[in-house]
């Protein structure tokens, strides 16, 4: 191990309070107290990692500083892409920086520092919702979501992809916030706080998982922060501060149980920081020995108060190394390079070190393959999605999927998920030059810059633009983009493995205090290459230097007072509002984690249903009492619970009586013939007409008697135009489309015109009674009191379905008609009190169970992560119509977080492909292409390629033609090839599928030809 | 954030004599477009003592600002030699540029300058009463001293709402009878004292 502390890396002698290295180890930021400001620093990683690099002063030391933030930096962090930067700090704000182009290296204008800044990081957003000062900020695995937590005993959490969308706030610690790690593998977000407690959240609903306080109760609330930190297997917690036996430790929490058996002990103040090491290792395979099986094992380095810092192998029992004396104050972070062999450390004295390990050291970290098995063994998840680290190793075989490929980072870079070529991706200054160079314009600017006077007299410049921003910094990418959300898409990059339960939990052998006074049994000696403090100062001494004589200085340092008399007297004028960023979170649609509106939903629509329910039995019984003598009495006694009693039932009469209003009287047990209620007869009654808002049925009946006959008036108005017909007995129901009125008749008829009141066919003579009428295009409906169904197509004056008994769907069960609707292609739907709803195919001539509320397939899948943004939104139709808008993917699947994957993942596809069949079975060609996409990205991202290929074949159809094939070129009026084509860039995403994207593309390629 | 970040400030026809206008070359970026105009100001500092010596030279309005990176030349005249006391004119001396938006300084730029004789004879044996033709000024325009200030770049309303959605738990260290605008400067004291662990 060497030891390194760069005194070159310094905040001109101010505390830093955090370090992060980029994910690419060129660089890394330092974030802490700048002159009267905060101040985050991004730094060259080379002058740290070779000596030669550092000597060569060609080699820039510092890349960029940024003091833009108003009060000290307490976090930086690295998007996982590297593309961004997060900071937080006491100004309560988050920032998040991005790389940008500009036109070579600048200073920060007025900074004491002449040093240029060789990189320029511009601050793309301004996170402001905290009210307190932000103590640590986390990018979750693939940058889906920034958390940030603060001492307002908050912790928020952004919508990554959309700046600056809250997606939840976390409420429930009672103390400062001081430390989040995310579960590398997306399921969990971690949390330590000053309120003893150490929270574990879930990233599907936001709820707590866990409360954890007993290793904590001892605690006081003395470190500046708590940063906690998630084992890359995914398998442990370690905390910050704990205490045992009233000494300080770091608890180790295991991911199953949250068991908290195990801690780091040792240091002799408070544990600050806990860092894991992101790779895994296994042991170094000597020479000659012979191979044995060894467990892999993690590497965690921890910071404490005492200003040493311990090194642990999980493997072993002892610490690797513990350095003493490093700092003169406490540690208060800790970051890893990525090939988990080199160590920054930084302390509240303003200095950092870097640890170089060998592998001999800490062994030999497992590749990305090796993880990837692991993984799938411990989580059960398939890596379908090939991530981009990943991609680097795998070839890409044709042109055709290359070019795909570079397309969609193309559209993805604004995202950007490929971590390299920062400067190719940073937004563009626009030059507005005009081909001019700078220099001609600064010559003329004077004469050219156009000055005006105000009405009241004033000198007005328009200054010369000479660069526009490029917006779209943060344009939302392509949302399936990168299959992300955890529970389902675990991932490789930051998601390696340990390779099995038993095995790791005795690799990890320690114990709880076991030894209270772990003594530094590699306690090495420091190469500090410090080359002296005068370096360091020598650089803002200068500046005061230049001004001329000595005898000069007195006015000067008066002048000097003066200017920063304004900025002391500042900090009170600084409440200034924070509050500009604040999105509503009911804006958050497709970030699919609002559980708690939509189990509201849930529960209302439920309760809709009982009151439907509900005023069916008190019909019920006031037909019975009705019947009985007692009634006058009961009435007199107690009017004004029976007209209560009433009201619910009356209600619902002046509306379209559907099969809701319903006479009991007539409800039969299914043992005898079934029958459904039919409405009652009312004098008169007007409806809308459903499809149109402002056309109007009115009905009259009985309007007047000619001739021992009476009449009934059917009135239909629209925009001021309208007509009437007389018909000769009372009318029941009325009801229209876009292009029929249908009316029956308490006489059993039934009489259709057209929206022009012309009759389009002799009244139709009904078998029975009439529970429900309705139109639908040129289709009409009938649901007889005898529980037959009838369809006819009124254009083409032929019977889709001939009076099919509801039967099948009705017997053996006391469900009775909720609801029917026909859809616009004319299939009949009848939903059940019971829950279930049925559509009745006339080809099949079979009902068929289309919805079920209370089935579990229903409450267990899980498909948002296959969601776009347009899909999160729902699809519109008769599908979503009978399941419901709150058809919420996943609704239920947090409460069963002990399914195990592979069920879920059944579930989930059962349901899909009931969903795509329904579709299909109710015509409803939208809804069928909207879940055929799902569909796709489902067995993309979870990998099953047979139910692909089958999907993909049934879609292209033979490519000869051949008189034998039944195939259907279209289906619900889709072109399935357009369909291809529309599934063909899903299945693009996965680079494992890349020959199944090929064949197919080269197929419909070939066909486009002919 | 301050939504405009001044990049750059160059200090044309310098050095130059004493009566020649000052002329600044501002470079500055915008975040996102500005409804209102900023305000820039030239201030000569015509004696270290008192700030009633104050002179400002000029002030202009520069706008419309959209988005982007802008650059203008701001011109002013050189200061009223009569409101210098005769003893401060020769010697070390300040021009602050300063920026406002909305009435609010956010930016403050000082720059040393040094009034000269060029003439040997005289920088030797300088007259009681200056003589300001002689005079050189030398702006030191290496080393600006800037100092920002955090000021509220929205419409005014957005103060009423931050106080309003202030969290009401930081504040219950707090005396009930403190009002919200004196809780925050009040509310940050326990960071602070945590800054000395």
């Amino acid at each position: 191990m060497k030891l390194l502390k760069p005194s070159w890396v310094n905040h001109n002698g101010k505390p830093i309070f955090s370090v992060d290295i980029h994910p690419d180890g060129t660089k890394f930021a330092t974030g802490g107290q700048g002159e009267d400001s905060g101040k985050v620093v991004i730094w060259n990683m080379a002058p740290v990692l070779r000596e030669e690099d550092e000597k060569n002063e060609n080699i820039p030391k510092l890349l960029c500083q940024m003091d833009n933030h108003l009060a000290c930096v307490n976090c930086v962090r690295w998007s996982n892409n590297g593309l961004y930067l997060a900071s937080g700090g006491d100004d309560k704000l988050v920032m998040v920086w991005k790389r940008a182009a500009f036109i070579g290296p600048s200073t920060v204008f007025g900074s004491s520092s002449k040093l240029a800044n060789v990189e320029q990081w511009r601050c793309v957003m301004i996170l402001r919702n905290h009210t307190g000062d932000v103590m640590d900020v986390a990018w979750s695995p693939h940058d889906v979501w920034l958390a940030s937590c603060s001492v307002d005993n908050t912790i928020v959490i952004w919508n990554a992809r959309k700046f600056p969308e809250i997606v939840m706030t976390l409420k429930g610690h009672t103390g400062l916030v001081k430390g989040l790690t995310w579960d590398p593998v997306g399921k969990y977000i971690a949390s330590q706080a000053d309120d003893h407690s150490l929270k574990v959240w879930r990233t599907m609903d936001w709820q707590m998982e866990t409360n954890i306080t007993k290793p904590f109760s001892e605690c006081g609330g003395t470190t500046h922060v708590l940063r906690l930190s998630w084992s890359p297997d995914g398998q442990y917690l370690v905390s910050a501060h704990a205490m045992n036996n009233s000494g300080p430790t770091a608890q180790i929490i295991e991911r199953d149980g949250w068991k908290t058996n195990m801690d780091f002990v040792g240091h002799r103040k408070a544990v600050t920081v806990v860092k894991f090491n992101p790779k895994i290792f296994k042991k170094k395979q000597k020479n000659g020995s012979t191979p044995k099986p060894s467990c892999p094992y993690c590497c965690c380095a921890v910071g404490s108060k005492d200003r040493s810092l311990s090194v642990w192998l999980t493997s072993l029992k002892r610490p690797l190394v513990v350095i003493h004396d490093l700092f003169d104050k406490s540690i208060m972070d800790i970051t890893w390079t990525l090939n988990g062999l080199g160590l920054l450390v930084c302390s509240m004295d303003g200095t950092v070190a870097f640890l170089d390990f060998s592998q001999d050291e800490l062994g030999d970290p497992l590749n990305e393959e090796e993880k990837n098995a692991i993984h799938q063994n411990i989580y059960g998840k398939s890596l379908a999605i090939t991530m981009e680290s990943h991609l680097s190793s795998t070839i890409i075989e044709n042109p055709e999927m290359l070019k795909y490929q570079q397309e969609r980072q193309g559209n993805q870079n604004p995202n950007g998920a490929q971590g390299s070529g920062p400067e190719n991706q940073t937004p563009k200054l626009t030059n507005v030059l005009n081909g001019e160079s700078l220099e001609d314009i600064r010559k003329n600017l004077l004469k050219k810059q156009v000055e005006t006077r105000t009405a009241d007299g004033r000198r007005r410049i328009t200054p010369l633009c000479i660069a526009q921003l490029d917006t779209g910094d943060f344009s939302p990418a392509l949302f399936n983009s990168v299959p992300i959300l955890p529970g389902s898409s675990a991932s490789t990059q930051l998601t390696p493995q340990i390779s099995s339960d038993s095995s790791t939990a005795n690799s990890l052998g320690l114990r709880p205090s076991h030894d209270p006074t772990t003594t530094s049994p590699n306690k090495t000696a420091e190469e500090n290459k410090d080359s002296g403090p005068a370096a360091v100062n020598s650089i803002g001494m200068k500046s005061n230097l230049l001004l001329t004589s000595a005898s000069k200085m007195e006015p000067m340092k008066a002048l000097d007072s003066r200017f920063t008399e304004r900025s002391k007297a500042t900090p009170g004028v600084t409440s200034v509002p924070l509050t500009i960023g604040i999105t509503p979170l009911d804006r958050v649609k497709d970030s699919s984690s609002v559980k708690e509106p939509k189990v509201k939903d849930e529960t209302s629509s439920d309760s809709e249903d009982k009151i439907m329910a509900k005023p069916l039995s008190m019909a019920k019984r006031k037909g019975e009492m009705e019947g009985a003598e007692v009634v006058e009495k009961r009435k007199k006694g107690r009017p004004r619970k029976d007209a209560k009693m009433m009201m619910p039932i009356s209600q619902p009469f002046p509306q379209t009586p559907v099969s809701a209003e319903k006479e009991p009287s007539r409800l039969i047990t299914p043992v005898a013939v079934l029958k459904l209620p039919t409405p009652s007869i009312q004098k008169s009654f007007s409806t809308q007409v459903s499809t149109d808002a402002i056309a109007y049925l009115e009905v009259e009946n009985e309007v007047s008697v000619v001739s021992g006959a009476r009449l009934s008036q059917l009135k239909w108005s629209r925009d001021g135009r309208e007509w009437d017909t007389l018909l000769t007995s009372r009318i029941t129901i009325a009801t229209g489309s876009s292009d029929i009125v249908a009316v029956a008749c308490e006489d059993r008829t039934l009489s259709v015109f057209t929206t022009c009141g012309r009759r389009l066919i002799p009244s139709i003579m009904l078998p029975a009674p009439l529970a429900a009428l309705h139109c639908s295009g040129h289709f009409v409906m009938v649901l007889m009191a005898s529980a037959t169904l009838s369809v006819w197509d009124v254009q083409k004056q032929t019977a889709l379905v001939k009076n099919e008994s509801l039967n099948p769907i009705l017997s053996g069960t006391d469900a009775t008609v909720s609801q029917s609707f026909l859809t616009q292609q004319g299939v009949a739907v009848v939903s059940l009190s019971n829950g279930k709803t049925y559509c009745f195919n006339s080809s099949l001539e079979t009902w068929n169970l289309i919805a079920d509320k209370q089935d579990s397939l229903v409450q267990c899948a899980d498909f948002r992560n296959c969601l776009t943004s347009q899909d999160a939104l729902g699809s519109m139709g008769p599908l979503a119509l009978t399941q419901g808008r709150n058809l919420s993917a996943g609704r239920l699947a947090s409460r069963l977080s002990s399914t195990p994957h592979h069920l879920q993942q059944g579930m989930t596809l059962a349901f899909l492909e009931n969903q795509l069949s329904s579709a299909l079975m109710l015509l409803s060609a939208s809804e069928y292409r909207h879940w055929l996409l799902i569909y796709a990205r489902f067995l993309v991202n979870e990998g099953y390629e047979m139910r692909l290929r089958e999907l993909c074949q049934d879609l292209l159809g033979p490519v000869h033609k051949s008189s034998s094939s039944s195939w259907e070129p279209t289906v619900l009026g889709l072109r399935k090839r357009d369909l291809l084509t529309e599934v063909l860039p899903v299945i693009g995403q996965n680079l494992r599928f890349q020959r199944l994207f090929t064949e197919y593309q080269d197929q419909l390629e070939l066909l486009r030809l002919k | 954030m301050a939504k405009v970040q001044v990049l750059n400030v160059a200090v044309l026809d310098n050095p130059s004599p004493f009566g020649n206008p000052f002329q600044f070359e501002i470079t500055f970026e915008c975040m996102e477009d500005l409804p209102e105009d900023l305000e820039w100001k030239i201030i000569y500092v015509g004696s270290a003592e008192s700030e009633e010596y104050d002179q400002v030279l000029d002030s202009v309005l520069v706008g419309p600002v959209p988005a982007g990176r802008h650059m203008f030349v701001f011109q002013a005249d050189a200061p009223n030699t009569g409101l210098i006391p005769e003893s401060d004119a020769v010697g070390v001396t300040v021009v602050l540029i300063t920026c406002t938006y909305r009435g609010q300084e956010f930016i403050r730029i000082g720059y040393y300058v040094n009034n000269e004789y060029t003439d040997p004879e005289l920088r030797e044996n300088p007259p009681v009463k200056p003589n300001y033709t002689q005079l050189q000024r030398n702006i030191l325009a290496s080393n600006p001293r800037v100092t920002r200030f955090h000021i509220n770049w929205e419409a005014t309303m957005d103060k009423m709402e931050d106080s309003e959605n202030v969290d009401p738990a930081p504040n219950t260290m707090l005396p009930p009878t403190s009002m919200p605008s004196k809780a925050q400067p009040l509310g940050l004291m326990p960071d602070n004292s945590m800054d000395c662990l």
